[in-house]
């Protein structure tokens, strides 16, 4: 497979599908290409599904604006995407004077720089959340904090790139790149493209692709987030993203609500030398139980849905690794460490603002295409909980997945759709079927025929 | 689908103890019930367990899975019983009324004068056990898991060769029997106890098929590399060993499904898990009924297709207006080392009614006891007691009481005595 194009996007998560989504608001021919069957399969898949207002990111940043940025165009836009907030709010807390003094001081910083945040003290702490554990001297209230669907974000980024001319191809991992007089030749699996600018938007694999073009300014030094989602009796519990104060030394394991109706607990802040390690390990189990032991005790008992652990691309560096090589035609999105689902849409629109018109005069769309994705989220109303949805077509009334209640017909649209999922993992995250609390005890099978009959109708 | 399609009594799975219940019920000439299940066809668990064992208890004829599940549904033929697969118990209030959807009724609230709750069981999967390790796109499974693959024809990876088993209760040789089935190498069976927890020569068979039988020892890791199972690394009193395999099951550790039971009026047992009932399969809400694995720890298929019948009986009594239709007496007290006992309430008002046969008392251990027995008590008096034995954990342990005569104001407990 052949082509020339203005840019070439590299990796589709969630970075790289916003990039592409912003470009495509452009008159350029565009190519989001990812090395894996499905895109978001790498780090977008696991992390906190937080969407932060940035008051927690170091002021003075790129990261803290470009964060900042994301989160008020995500809250803006997402809506009609399709894509679920809840808009739970944070509780930061506090049992310690060392972190008392870091939250007043937070407190400050934070009305310095415009964010919403009121500190508690801890008869008012207890009062609102009767569950938290002893000991608590007072709490870092920040309302505006969000939870977001971070599977069908990315995925409805490149669903809107693709509607409005944006190529994406997945399962094209570059194997090399040839600077050419204009830009480059990116070598895949079944062929080459040429590309005038290159956006290196690889993540964890971030610095490997700087290197295919011979750059090293950074190397990814993987930091591993473990995490135990609960069954959704506990959000009845605990309904608020709430966090231990930051220390020098750690950021801390939060405990939130998901926006399918559960409790996550994590993430552990581990640097591992593999960045597929994605092991969860005995250490880090503990450590999030002591997490709940000290936080929400009252969740101890709570049944375990699943276990499974995130990569952060970290670097060497604290800050966002944004290196626009115009002159040369690459510029390198790397380093997302944390952030990056929450700064999305600010990453996307720092990338088009230095590409535009710096190396392309490319005047901007009078149109653009909409598109909508299904809103998976546990408070929204499900198809099977629409009537005349249900009288419509059965498909929507005849319960695949027991667990999350995900019905054949929302299974289904998935497969028919673009960008059809290629794999079970790609399924599940575009739907929520087995996310429950069998795991596919029930649906597994089931799920896996209609999968493999759509793959062998291609 | 227009117009009011409550039915006379609602059963909520169509497993074994759902489908004697239907047959109980119109044998005692009680019409327009309806089966719903959510799976697309009857048969619950059992119609994927293609091995014999099944039904012993209730059709005295050691069935295979779907040859139990054949029977149970001859036995509704011309019966007025409907059943409709798809379809999904959502939520069940007072009245009863219960919440359904499904192709065939849409969304849609139903009050049919009873309900028989008998929605089943699963087992617990590494998720919920929290067994460290990576994670793998295929080969981390259930039993149920494993067994539904085999039953609807779903190829495992070509990579996938080899099992290890987690669990050596009876249900750990239903996977090996369904790997084995499938092609696949059963390298070990891991349990935790000190004995295989199922029949004793059944272990000893496995060991004969070269199966290595390890006890007193837990998976510590999954380890796994490019998203394949390659090994469990296991530990025991020898230390650590890692054990080559493409996959794991985990067996038991059974969960009831009350999803849609959550929130609601139905009062749940904390240590089964399960609805409260009492002897005749009552629960806290008036004219619903419970029965089968969903009130406890895995039973057989033929007891809870017993269990079935009997509360099949009991809704008809009810109907008749025989007997009430909400849990009724004193719960029943437990010793210490009980894990738990089915029914939790005993109402000993029923022992006046006319041909009344009770639900005998089944209970587990929380550990195996040597030489003891268990003794239902109402204050001080002694009502009935089992032979002195071997009281074995995960083994059913049934008491018949038969008739309590006694005020229902008298505290009933199950003792472990000498």
């Amino acid at each position: 497979m052949t082509g020339a194009y203005d840019i070439a996007i590299i990796g589709g998560g969630v970075v790289g599908t916003a990039i592409a989504r912003e470009l495509s608001r452009y008159s350029l021919k565009t190519v989001l290409i990812e090395a894996r069957a499905d895109l978001g399969d790498e780090s977008s898949k696991g992390n906190s599904a937080l969407m932060c207002s940035g008051v927690d990111v170091p002021a003075g940043t790129l990261e803290r604006e470009l964060v900042r940025r994301g989160y008020i165009r995500y809250c803006a836009e997402a809506p009609g995407m399709g894509l679920p907030i809840r808009k739970v709010g944070a509780i930061v807390l506090a049992w310690t004077q060392e972190q008392e003094a870091i939250l007043n001081k937070d407190l400050v910083d934070a009305h310095a720089d415009g964010f919403a945040a009121e500190a508690l003290d801890s008869a008012e702490v207890y009062r609102r959340w009767p569950h938290f554990g002893p000991g608590i001297r007072g709490g870092l209230w920040l309302p505006d904090e969000a939870i977001v669907d971070p599977f069908s974000t990315p995925h409805a980024y490149a669903l809107d790139a693709l509607e409005n001319g944006v190529e994406i191809r997945r399962s094209w991992p570059v194997r090399s790149a040839d600077r050419m007089a204009q830009g480059w030749r990116l070598h895949g699996p079944d062929g080459s493209l040429d590309a005038r600018c290159v956006v290196n938007a690889g993540g964890i694999r971030g610095d490997e692709v700087d290197k295919l073009a011979g750059y090293s300014d950074f190397a990814i030094r993987p930091r591993r987030g473990q995490y135990m989602i609960l069954d959704k009796a506990a959000r009845a519990i605990h309904d608020v993203i709430a966090m231990p104060a930051p220390t020098p030394t750690t950021r801390g394991i939060l405990i939130t609500p998901t926006i399918f109706g559960n409790v996550l607990v994590g993430p552990t802040a581990e640097d591992v030398p593999d960045r597929d390690d994605r092991r969860v390990t005995e250490a880090g189990l503990a450590q999030l139980r002591q997490a709940i032991a000290t936080m929400a005790p009252a969740l101890a008992h709570q049944p375990i849905n699943t276990i499974f652990a995130g990569m952060r691309p970290a670097t060497q560096f604290r800050e966002y690794q944004i290196i626009p090589r115009l002159s040369q035609g690459w510029l390198t999105v790397g380093g997302i460490r944390s952030t990056g689902l929450s700064a999305s849409l600010g990453i996307a629109e720092h990338v088009a603002g230095l590409l535009i018109p710096g190396l392309f005069d490319a005047p901007r769309k009078a149109r653009t295409r909409q598109i909508t994705v299904p809103d998976l989220s546990e408070t929204s109303q499900r198809p099977w909980q629409d009537v005349s949805r249900v009288e419509s077509d059965p498909a929507y009334a005849e319960m695949v997945c027991h667990c999350e209640r995900i019905s054949l017909g929302e299974i289904r649209d998935a497969l028919a759709s673009p960008l059809a999922p290629k794999t079970l993992n790609g399924l599940k995250r575009r739907t929520r079927a087995m996310f429950g609390r069998c795991q596919g005890f029930y649906c597994g099978a089931r799920v896996q025929t209609l999968l493999n009959a759509q793959s062998s109708a291609h | 689908m227009a117009g009011d399609v409550s039915p006379r009594v609602l059963i909520v799975g169509a497993g074994p103890a759902g489908l004697a219940a239907a047959h109980a019920l119109s044998r005692q000439g009680i019409g327009d019930i309806l089966i719903i299940d959510r799976d697309d066809a009857p048969g619950g668990l059992p119609r994927f367990c293609h091995h014999p064992g099944f039904g012993l208890e209730y059709a005295h004829w050691p069935y295979s899975g779907p040859g139990f599940v054949k029977s149970l549904l001859r036995d509704l033929k011309g019966a007025d019983v409907r059943i409709e697969c798809r379809t999904t118990l959502l939520s069940l209030k007072d009245g009863p009324e219960a919440q359904v959807v499904g192709p065939s009724l849409g969304l849609r609230s139903i009050r049919p004068q009873a309900v028989i709750i008998a929605t089943g069981i699963r087992e617990s999967n590494r998720g919920n056990l929290a067994v460290p390790g990576g994670r793998a796109e295929a080969g981390i499974l259930t039993t149920g898991q494993l067994q539904q693959l085999v039953a609807r024809k779903v190829p495992l990876p070509q990579h996938v060769k080899s099992m290890i088993i987690i669990g050596t209760e009876h249900v750990a040789f239903s996977a090996i029997w369904t790997a084995r089935m499938a092609g696949l190498r059963v390298k070990a069976m891991i349990g935790c106890e000190d004995r295989v927890m199922s029949f004793g020569p059944i272990g000893a068979l496995a060991r004969a098929c070269g199966i290595a039988v390890m006890t007193n020892s837990r998976v510590r890791e999954i380890e796994t590399t490019h998203g394949a199972v390659t090994a469990a690394i296991v530990e025991g009193t020898y230390g650590t060993r890692r054990l080559p395999t493409d996959g794991l099951v985990f067996t038991a550790n059974w969960i009831p499904e009350t999803a849609a039971l959550l929130g609601g009026p139905v009062a749940i047992d904390a240590r089964t898990g399960g609805p409260q009932i009492d002897q005749a399969m009552r629960t806290s809400s008036a004219g619903i009924f419970a029965a089968g694995n969903v009130l406890h720890g895995v039973e057989s298929s033929g007891w809870c297709a017993k269990e079935g019948h009997h509360a099949g009986e009991m809704v008809a009594r009810y109907l008749r207006g025989e007997i009430g239709g909400v849990r009724n007496g004193a719960m029943v007290q437990i010793a210490e080392g009980i894990e738990f006992a089915v029914p939790q309430f005993w109402d000993c008002t029923l022992a006046h009614t006319a041909g009344m046969r009770d639900l005998p008392v089944n209970l587990r251990m929380k550990q195996d006891v040597e030489g003891r027995r268990i003794a239902l008590k109402a204050g001080d008096t002694m009502i009935q007691s089992g032979a002195r034995k071997r009281l074995l954990r995960s083994r059913r342990i049934v008491l018949r009481p038969g008739a309590i005569a006694v005020p229902s104001a008298v505290r009933i407990r199950l003792d472990v005595t000498d």
